[in-house]
């Protein structure tokens, strides 16, 4: 598997040099902040088997965060973007609390309210926020005199792909490491991992906070690239788009949300452009979500496994 | 002619089989009772019996009608009717409201008025216990609705799971003379840990162990009791 | 004084509204054990095909209501055949099903704004004109919701308590092996329940639809609202909801006199993860 992730971060790397108009390159950076964050919560959601409903929160507060920080206090917009992973890991703290003693349905009321706490005071605070028309005009990306507003999106396509590409090693190892297996068998039995050692509430903590750093500084990232920071990104759409990209991609698997966010990203915007498919193409993702859930409940990742198992068993 | 008629029933829950090939006829106005180590599958035949579990091999006939692997809802309306073991009800309902609630379907329906008499008669302590809710009743108390549920569904035949268990010796002795009058209308096929009762309610007893019926005793075998007894209840006996 | 009266009087029309959006979302959970996310999406189907009937049909309000009602309450049943059933008796049924339903409402909400687009629409009220209350002025499209929140409750509250099928909802929610085992049809209870959850969703979009515009995110914020009275109430009883859209009805039209309009929903939210934190079996419920 591991050769396929380096063959395709090849592709990826020498792609602006093929691709010259701004427009893909934006849509590939777009892909890139949805594969982040798709993931990221299969941290939380696949492994750690934690029903987060607030995980958009994390990237709503990197988002903000550079808004503030950048227009209004006039950090250095590079500086946002740790900043963001900062406060985002802090946000997921704060929502920890609760829900590390939580169950079930209520971890999903509890993230999911969390998330709307965050909503109303973004439009509470107009002052600050901008309310719901959001901030604009929110400072560019520049290193020393390198302006990445003039490169038609070339120095943005690669600080994208660097946030993707070190959130996916740092997943990876998560994943792998002792921590990332006690959460898997905390998730499969709970007393039983209770019984060996493992401090559940713990666990659920750190997997919360681990889950929303790379958020927070993809939602960072994202302010200072598109300029504007607005409170729809709290809404369902989002929720339900990203967590079509976990299930359908395969939870549990992190580099099976990371394809899936591509293939499901690219998929919706060429039918953006399709004339009659601007709705329609959220119903079939909608549906493709669905139909993963009830026939493939490992998502497509796992189908992939077993097609690969059948083969080799010919062989 | 025979009322319930199990052929070669096998089974149990995924690729765990727990009951391998049982054949039990009851015939019209014998009551029949089942014991034999837990664990063994006893339990798992009555699921099987009242529809709550599909058997993966065999047949079972209920008054001359095949039920198997039909649901538990058309099997309660066709007459065959089972009570769990140690079971809960509903928590949140009072003794009246479960009891009228209980004659569900439409046969059952039909002189529901008259049957709820007969079960507080049967049973004054639900009489006077209507209006509480069940979660508050003792586990004797909740015994006797689960039974008098049963009988508001009108039965032909009235499955029982381990009535007596957990309850005092006083209230042991009130719910086998409630059976016994029972048993004089409605033929019960009774699973029991307690032999005494099973020998005073039923006709007919059979081990099972391992999935399977091992023995079977009969009023003609009388003798073997003690010795059945020593065997599987030496310690309660 | 008056101003005390008049946000009485507005606490008492968002209690009875509140009321109504959570009636059929505690119904659904307390039978089925399912926390039906398309419940808003539901009630902003009822307010459309209300208003196809009646304005562009022109066949009145009435029909308009039944029409609305009925196509939100056989949309219910045809969710709990295709996205509910298939998953019962797993492990992680509340979890999956609540993805299942945040996919309907994805679907419900798309297909709305490809049908009826995103032009703003009202249904006429019910009642023309205004009453006023020593001084509170609400209309009386309103006062009609105060009258009729009860009544509907009631009938609810009538149907689950004092007739078998009602009473065989709430047995089927309580133990459903017990249930099955009364002869209660279990799969026939659960489409039952989704479909009788649904049809309140659409009363209330309908209700709705004629002090709102209608539009395909008409049902996001009632859909929060519903879930913040059911789990005040705890994830339990009718009764319990009742009195928790009572306490939040009223709380926050207090909450804006002195709060003040933006930070009174923040205020409610904060309040919401006290609850559930301290008391997760709500305020009214029982551990």
């Amino acid at each position: 598997m591991d050769w396929k992730l380096a063959a395709g971060l090849g592709v990826l790397l020498i792609l602006p040099f093929f691709v010259t108009d701004s427009y893909t390159r934006h849509l590939f950076i777009l892909a890139f902040v949805y594969a982040i964050l798709a993931s990221n919560w299969d941290l939380s959601l696949g492994y750690a088997g934690l029903f987060n409903f607030g995980h958009i929160a994390f990237f709503a507060t990197g988002v903000y965060t550079a808004a503030i920080a950048a227009k209004t206090l006039g950090v250095s917009p590079m500086l946002t973007i740790p900043l963001g992973g900062a406060t985002a890991a802090l946000t997921a703290l704060i929502v920890a609390a609760p829900v590390a003693r939580l169950k079930g349905i209520y971890v999903v009321l509890v993230t999911f309210a969390f998330s709307q706490v965050l909503l109303q005071l973004i439009l509470s605070q107009s002052h600050i926020t901008g309310g719901a028309e959001g901030m604009v005009r929110i400072p560019a990306l520049q290193i020393g005199d390198y302006k990445f507003i003039r490169d038609f999106k070339f120095g943005y396509y690669y600080v994208a792909l660097g946030l993707l590409v070190l959130s996916t090693f740092y997943l990876l190892w998560l994943t792998r490491s002792p921590f990332g297996k006690s959460l898997l068998a905390l998730r499969d039995n709970e007393e039983y991992a209770g019984a060996r050692g493992i401090s559940i509430m713990r666990a659920r903590v750190l997997a919360l906070v681990a889950s929303a750093i790379f958020p927070g500084m993809a939602g960072s990232f994202f302010a200072i690239y598109l300029r504007v920071a607005s409170p729809e990104v709290l809404g369902f759409g989002t929720l339900s788009l990203v967590l079509s990209m976990v299930l359908i991609g395969g939870i549990a698997t992190i580099t099976g949300p990371i394809f899936a966010a591509f293939a499901i990203f690219f998929a919706t915007e060429t039918l953006a452009g399709t004339r009659g498919m601007e709705e329609f193409r959220f119903i079939i993702v909608a549906v493709a979500m669905i139909l993963v859930l009830r026939f493939a409940p490992g998502g497509l990742a796992r189908i992939l496994q077993v097609f690969q198992f059948k083969k080799n068993r010919v062989l | 002619m025979s009322i319930l008629r199990i052929e070669g029933i096998g089974g149990g829950y995924g690729s765990v089989t727990v009951l391998r090939d049982i054949t039990l006829t009851l015939e019209t106005g014998e009551n029949l009772g089942l014991f034999g180590p837990n664990g063994h599958g006893k339990t798992t035949l009555l699921r099987m019996t009242s529809g709550l579990m599909r058997p993966s091999s065999g047949t079972i006939q209920f008054d001359g009608r095949d039920i198997t692997g039909a649901s538990p809802s058309k099997i309660v309306t066709s007459g065959l009717v089972h009570t769990q073991q140690g079971n809960t009800l509903f928590g949140d309902m009072g003794v009246a409201e479960t009891l009228e609630m209980a004659a569900f379907t439409k046969r059952a329906r039909a002189g529901a008025t008259a049957r709820l008499e007969k079960v507080y008669a049967l049973f004054p302590r639900l009489a006077e216990r209507r209006k509480q809710k069940t979660r508050t009743l003792s586990g004797g108390e909740r015994q006797m609705l689960s039974i008098g549920s049963a009988l508001m569904c009108a039965p032909r035949l009235l499955v029982l799971d381990e009535p007596t268990l957990g309850l005092s010796p006083r209230l042991k002795e009130e719910l086998t003379e409630a059976l016994i009058e029972i048993s004089n209308s409605v033929p019960l096929m009774v699973v029991e840990q307690d032999v005494e009762l099973l020998l005073a309610v039923t006709d007919r007893q059979v081990l099972v162990e391992h999935g399977e019926i091992v023995r079977e005793i009969t009023a003609t075998n009388t003798p073997d009791h003690a010795e059945i007894v020593a065997m599987y209840f030496g310690a309660q006996a | 004084m008056e101003t005390l009266l008049a946000t009485f009087v507005s606490g008492l029309v968002l209690a009875a509204l509140y009321a109504l959006m959570a009636s059929g979302l505690s119904l659904i959970w307390t039978t089925i054990g399912v926390f039906n996310f398309a419940h808003g999406a539901l009630m902003m189907v009822g307010a459309f095909v209300a208003w196809t009937v009646s304005e562009v049909g022109g066949f009145g309000l009435w029909p308009g209501l039944i029409a609305g009602v009925a196509t939100t309450t056989v949309l219910g049943v045809i969710i709990e055949y295709l996205l509910i059933r298939p998953f019962y008796g797993q492990r992680n049924m509340v979890l999956i099903t609540v993805m299942t339903t945040l996919a309907a409402m994805i679907i419900l909400e798309k297909s709305a704004q490809i049908i009826w687009g995103a032009r703003l629409k009202q249904l006429p009220r019910m009642i023309e004109g205004d009453i006023s209350i020593s001084g509170a002025v609400i209309s009386a499209h309103e006062a009609l919701i105060v009258v009729l929140a009860p009544l509907i409750l009631i009938a609810l509250w009538q149907f689950t308590n004092r007739t078998p099928v009602g009473r065989s909802l709430r047995a089927v929610g309580q133990n459903q092996e017990a249930a099955a085992l009364l002869g209660i049809n279990v799969p026939l209870t659960f489409a039952l329940a989704f479909g009788l959850g649904a049809a309140l969703a659409g009363l209330t979009g309908v209700l709705l639809g004629g002090i709102r515009f209608i539009t395909p995110s008409l049902g996001s914020e009632p859909l929060i609202k519903a879930m913040i009275v059911v789990i005040f109430g705890g994830l339990g009883s009718l009764g319990a909801t009742v009195g928790a859209a009572l306490v939040i009805g009223m709380a926050e039209a207090f909450l804006v006199l002195t709060l003040g309009l933006y930070w009174t929903p923040f205020a409610i939210f904060l309040g919401l993860i006290a609850v559930l934190v301290l008391r997760p079996n709500g305020l009214f419920g029982r551990s």
